[in-house]
């Protein structure tokens, strides 16, 4: 906990230094308006003094005073809120690229910590959640004290008297601010963990809701949702009753200065005051608001800085970008495939659960045909996820034609793989932009050739737009069958030597499965293939056999088993 | 799986209507909701009080007027704790509303689920949940608390202001009249034209990093990583774009209603220091100045609120257009009838206008306690048999009966009672072992859990498991294999007493010597039940009263 504050410490004041120049630049506004506003004050003031005591040839000056700096506020808070904005923008985008580099840099292990929603919650909302810190937040943090006691001052030389009671009253605010400040952080911390827990908690029940609703569970989920969002709230009214009350202190000390001004101020007017001294306690009773002001806008954005240190736990939580050295040459013998070996490799996804691959090794020669057997759980898919490279070895290393692959950068070593699992995951878009996923600088021939091989063309007519049908969520329904076509097609677009087939037709019916193994056997041809498959029709795969069990290999037999 | 989910066209629903949809949601609420915004007047009028006292009490020492500061004290204490139970308040019963509209967009989005749900981008519906809700939050505390209270000070202030001078009062009460009701109007009708684009562009980063993270195996597999971080930062440069054009708005409309604030100011002003107008007395124009200052300034940021109401009329349009997706099968209220036979009568069925029917004509009974296979390949319609049984879909012609009983006659919720069922889509939560079980329920104890475990042949697995039963499983399942997930899925089925079982698939994912020990076991736990079992193959340990075939929408053979 102590260790977390101190890294949210500190990367919320690198965040403040990598946008200093653009929050200056708001910051210097904000005190030529504040300056304005002393302006406007003073010339307000003067108009009244001059009106109470009836010298009458300096109204019409005082008065177009008032006005001009009027205008010209409007026109500096103008300014000054889009260039806010811009810096907000700014902000976010240099952020979002960051928390993208450091998910792409750990990669699909990722999944195993992390529900794909709550990262994806971090990438989008958190960062969003960020604009009020950097638009709002930064540059009233750094103006409000001089813009406060800039005022302070400036009454202080008119109106010593005043200038004193509204100097102590603004030297209350650091002090309710520093109590109420730290009860505040605290219990904003706990919300956002009940925030984040009713977004992942939501969709999750949403992606199920068929389940919950055909096994008669919607009420009680509903209660269970309906009591997770009144802890929401609970939790949320704990932060802002501390909140307020702190703006409330606000209200306190400025109701305070208002009021002692007035009392003390209207005493020195007994009599037939002069002008300027009419002008002076005038001056100190506008002022007030003003001295506040900024405080107040400070107090406005308390929120956004809240969203910044959850942000940075969230961001904490994610791997630290690590630089991968690249030792291997990039240019790739494609043709005939590489050959694998696995020396004595283990593997555990955590210390608690205990090893799920012990001690495996084979050595599987170019172009060779590896089929994985084993009861479900054996470790077949582990494994698979150890030979993409998606995890490491605990012990022991994984060979591609002889270069180990932790020597690999994530590139090369998906320069040298495909790989087609149980359900591909299809991408909102065009069935084109699917596949060219696997390689998007493929030429149009390249592109209908992988079509054409994978037989994606063979159901193409159906679609409406054909190639520019959109699929994947929200578009237009694909069968296992069709979808699974269209990760061959990317398979074939890819040209890998190495081919890591998942269980690729258990989705399938038998029909389907023969129909799509026909494509896979021919996307075999020239490459190592490691496959992995419950199904009887998929074993006539003619290759080579390695049976796990339990995470042990248990047999590794030849060509002709 | 395969069976294509119907695109429910609904008309598109005004933004008035919505949005009267969402209060109609809040009526419980009311009586908080109009006490806020009490609160919020008399906090106004209090700060109001406090300024105009304290300029016509300085005003007054300067011409003489005896010291009178009762009322400056009374409401300068005042304006503090109305202020501070204001704010306490008005959002107590926003999230109060918040949470009421959060359980009855779920409750309206459970009524349609089976049916139009599955369609839906669920990174668009947490969009629409999280967001939309979150957005309305804003309908409330910064559109109609201080709308109203807008509303209710201007008579106040026109009465002070007109004390300074008939004319001059007037034309100020117009000025915030513009202030506070026409400029939001244009707000309005401004972010109406770019609320939408706000909301989408959101909605469709959202969609990007959903598929980034989701498929992050396949990124980092075909080294298209960049790819799929392209579509993130170019869909972000486009939000962005959207965001910025909102907020030049917002910043010019800000500045032009500081310009017409400035002006109420200065026409108050003048009538203070008689120019243009005729000079108010002292005291009184100074206190309505002070007022003026206040009170304009105050209602200035209502600018603000009626740009941000485009953007709350769409969240709660398109948070009434989900939630008002129809039910697809209408809810009866018959009691339960004492058979069990399920059967179904000349049923024809189809899931859109557009597609060719998956069913025509279909004739089927299966008798309490019968065991029967429905074979076929996939796309044959074999789940949407479940779906009409279950009445997340219901039938063009024909009816299904339960123990004689038309199924739509029935509640909904006593007919699931007597099916359970396991599909291809069984869903596993982001919850313990237990969790998944219950699916909420309290009132089964463990050693029932242990013995559905033993029957679905997972019960070793889950001994081994470091919390056993309290193990968390992970986001689908993430930390089982797909064959584990099934068997709890199944263990789930195993668990309720419905008299009816509806197995769709339940072997897929398991290896030939699984899958056969489990059929196997399956033929005992499911004793003295009926037994739908929908499969593309059989592996013949299956004990079976009858075997149907479907095919072209129609059960070519029975046998058995």
């Amino acid at each position: 906990m102590k260790a977390d504050k101190t890294i949210a410490k500190a990367w919320v004041k690198a965040q403040g230094r990598a946008s200093r120049s653009r929050t200056s630049v708001v910051v210097v506004l904000g005190l030529l308006s504040t300056l304005l506003g002393l302006l406007q004050a003073w010339a307000l003031a003067r108009t009244l003094a001059s009106v109470l005591t009836r010298d009458t040839d300096s109204t019409g000056p005082a008065i177009g005073v008032f006005l001009l700096a009027c205008v010209l506020r409007v026109i500096l808070s103008t300014i000054q809120d889009m260039t806010a904005a811009s810096a907000g923008i700014h902000a976010r985008r240099r952020l979002r690229r960051e928390v993208l580099d450091r998910i792409i840099g750990e990669g699909p292990a990722l999944l195993r910590r992390h529900h794909s929603a709550a990262i994806a919650a971090t990438l989008v909302d958190r960062i969003e959640a960020l604009d009020g810190y950097f638009a709002r937040w930064l540059p009233a943090a750094s103006l409000w004290l001089v813009s406060q006691w800039l005022v302070v001052i400036a009454l202080y030389v008119e109106n010593h008297q005043a200038g004193l009671i509204l100097a102590a009253c603004c030297a209350m605010l650091p002090i309710f601010q520093a109590v109420f400040g730290i009860a505040t952080a605290v219990a904003s911390r706990k919300q956002f963990l009940a925030m984040n827990r009713l977004q992942t908690r939501f969709l999750d029940r949403v992606k199920g809701i068929a389940t919950i609703v055909l096994s008669g569970g919607t009420d009680r989920e509903t209660q269970a949702l309906a009591k997770s969002a009144d802890d929401l709230r609970q939790r949320t009214m704990k932060v802002l009753r501390i909140a307020f009350l702190a703006s409330a202190t606000t209200d306190v000390a400025m109701v305070a200065a208002l009021v002692l001004i007035v009392v003390t101020q209207a005493h020195t007017l007994m009599g037939h005051p002069s002008d300027a001294v009419l002008t002076r306690a005038l001056y100190a009773v506008l002022l007030v608001p003003e001295a506040f002001a900024s405080f107040r806008a400070l107090s406005a954005a308390y929120q956004d800085r809240a969203h910044a240190t959850a942000a940075a736990e969230a961001m904490h939580e994610l791997a630290p970008l690590t630089e991968r050295t690249a030792a291997g040459p990039d240019v790739l013998q494609t043709k005939g495939g590489i050959s694998v070996t696995a020396e004595n490799v283990s593997f555990a996804w955590d210390e608690q659960r205990g090893t799920v691959i012990h001690d495996v090794s084979f050595v599987l020669p170019a172009g060779a045909t590896l089929i994985l057997e084993g009861a479900s759980g054996a470790g077949k898919s582990t494994l698979l996820e150890l030979l993409l490279g998606f995890v490491s070895p605990s012990q022991g290393r994984i060979l591609f034609d002889g270069q180990d692959m932790q020597s690999l950068s994530p590139r090369q070593i998906s320069s040298r793989i495909s790989w087609i699992g149980q359900k591909p995951v299809l991408f909102a878009g065009t069935i084109r932009e699917n596949i060219l996923f696997a390689r998007p600088d493929a030429s149009a021939e390249d592109l209908d050739r992988a079509v054409s091989a994978a037989a994606v063309d063979q159901y193409l007519s159906s679609l409406p737009d054909g190639l520019e049908t959109r699929i994947g969520e929200g578009g237009f329904g694909l069968s296992g069958g069709q979808a699974q076509r269209i990760a061959i097609a990317r398979a074939y677009l890819k040209d890998a030597p190495l081919l890591l087939l998942d269980e690729p037709t258990s989705h399938l019916d038998p029909k389907t499965e023969a129909e799509i193994l026909v494509s896979l056997k021919d996307l075999a041809k020239g490459r190592t293939v490691i496959l992995c498959s419950h199904s009887a029709q998929a074993r006539q795969f003619q290759g080579w056999h390695l049976v796990l069990d339990a995470g042990r290999a248990i047999a590794f037999t030849g060509e002709a088993a | 799986m395969s069976a294509p989910l119907p695109t429910n066209p609904v008309a598109e629903t005004g933004s008035e209507t919505a949005l009267s949809r969402i209060l109609q949601v809040w009526r419980p609420q009311y009586t908080r909701l109009i006490t806020g915004m009490v609160i919020a007047e008399l906090a106004v009028c209090a700060g109001l009080a406090l300024m105009g006292q304290a300029g016509g009490r300085i005003a007054g020492a300067a011409v003489g007027a005896g010291p009178a500061y009762l009322l400056l004290r009374l409401s300068g204490v005042s304006q503090i704790v109305l202020r501070y139970f204001e704010r306490l308040y008005t959002h107590d019963a926003m999230f109060r509303a918040l949470a009421d509209l959060r359980v009855w967009f779920y409750r309206k989005l459970a009524g349609g689920a089976a049916a139009g749900l599955g369609f839906q981008r669920s990174g668009d519906l947490l969009t629409r949940l999280v967001s939309d809700v979150q957005t309305l939050d804003n309908l409330y505390l910064r559109i109609l608390v201080p709308l109203v209270s807008a509303l209710l000070t201007l008579p106040i202030a026109t009465l002070v202001w007109m004390r300074a001078g008939t004319e001059a009062g007037l034309l100020t009460g117009a000025l915030f009249a513009v202030l506070a009701f026409i400029l939001p109007l244009m707000g309005a009708r401004l972010s109406r034209r770019f609320g939408p684009d706000i909301l989408r562009a959101e909605s469709e980063l959202r969609i990007a990093a959903l598929d980034l993270t989701s498929g992050l195996r396949e990124a980092r597999a075909f080294g298209a990583e960049d790819v799929l971080a392209a579509a993130v930062t170019d869909r972000q440069e486009t939000l962005f774009k959207a965001q910025r054009r909102q907020q030049t708005r917002m910043a010019l409309m800000q500045g032009f209603a500081g310009l017409i604030a400035k002006a109420g100011i200065a026409v108050i002003l003048c009538a203070v220091a008689g120019l243009l107008f005729p000079q108010a007395p002292a005291i009184a124009g100074i206190t309505a100045l002070f007022v003026a200052i206040t009170v304009l300034e105050g209602v200035t940021g209502l600018a603000r609120a009626g740009l941000l109401s485009g953007q709350v009329s769409h969240a709660a349009q398109r948070i009434v257009e989900i939630a008002d997706r129809a039910p697809p099968a209408p809810e009866g209220n018959a009691p339960l009838p004492a058979g069990r036979d399920l059967r179904l009568e000349n049923v024809t069925f189809r899931w859109t206008p557009d597609r060719d029917p998956i069913f025509r004509d279909l004739n089927l009974t299966l008798r309490q306690g019968e065991r029967a296979a429905l074979i076929g390949p996939s796309g044959a319609g074999k789940s949407s048999l479940a779906a009409l049984i279950l009445k997340a879909a219901s039938p063009e012609q024909g009816r299904i009966l339960l123990g004689g009983t038309d199924i739509t006659t029935l509640r909904d919720s006593d007919l699931r009672s007597q099916i359970a069922w396991l599909s291809q889509a069984s869903h596993l939560f982001d919850d313990t072992v237990r969790g998944n079980l219950l699916l909420g329920r309290t009132d089964i104890p463990d050693t029932a859990l242990w013995a559905a475990l033993d029957q679905a042949r997972i019960a070793d697995v889950v001994r081994n498991l470091p919390d056993g039963l309290d193990t968390w499983i992970g986001e689908g399942g993430s930390k089982l294999s797909g064959g584990q997930g099934r068997r709890i899925a199944l263990a789930r089925v195993l668990l309720s007493d419905a008299p009816i079982l509806v197995l769709d698939e339940p072997a897929t994912g398991l290896d030939a010597e699984t899958e056969r020990a489990f059929l196997e076991t399956l033929n005992n736990a499911t004793e003295g039940r009926s037994v739908l079992l929908i499969a593309h193959r059989l592996t013949g340990v299956e004990k079976l009263d009858r075997i149907w075939r479907l095919e072209d929408g129609q059960v070519i053979s029975s046998a058995c």
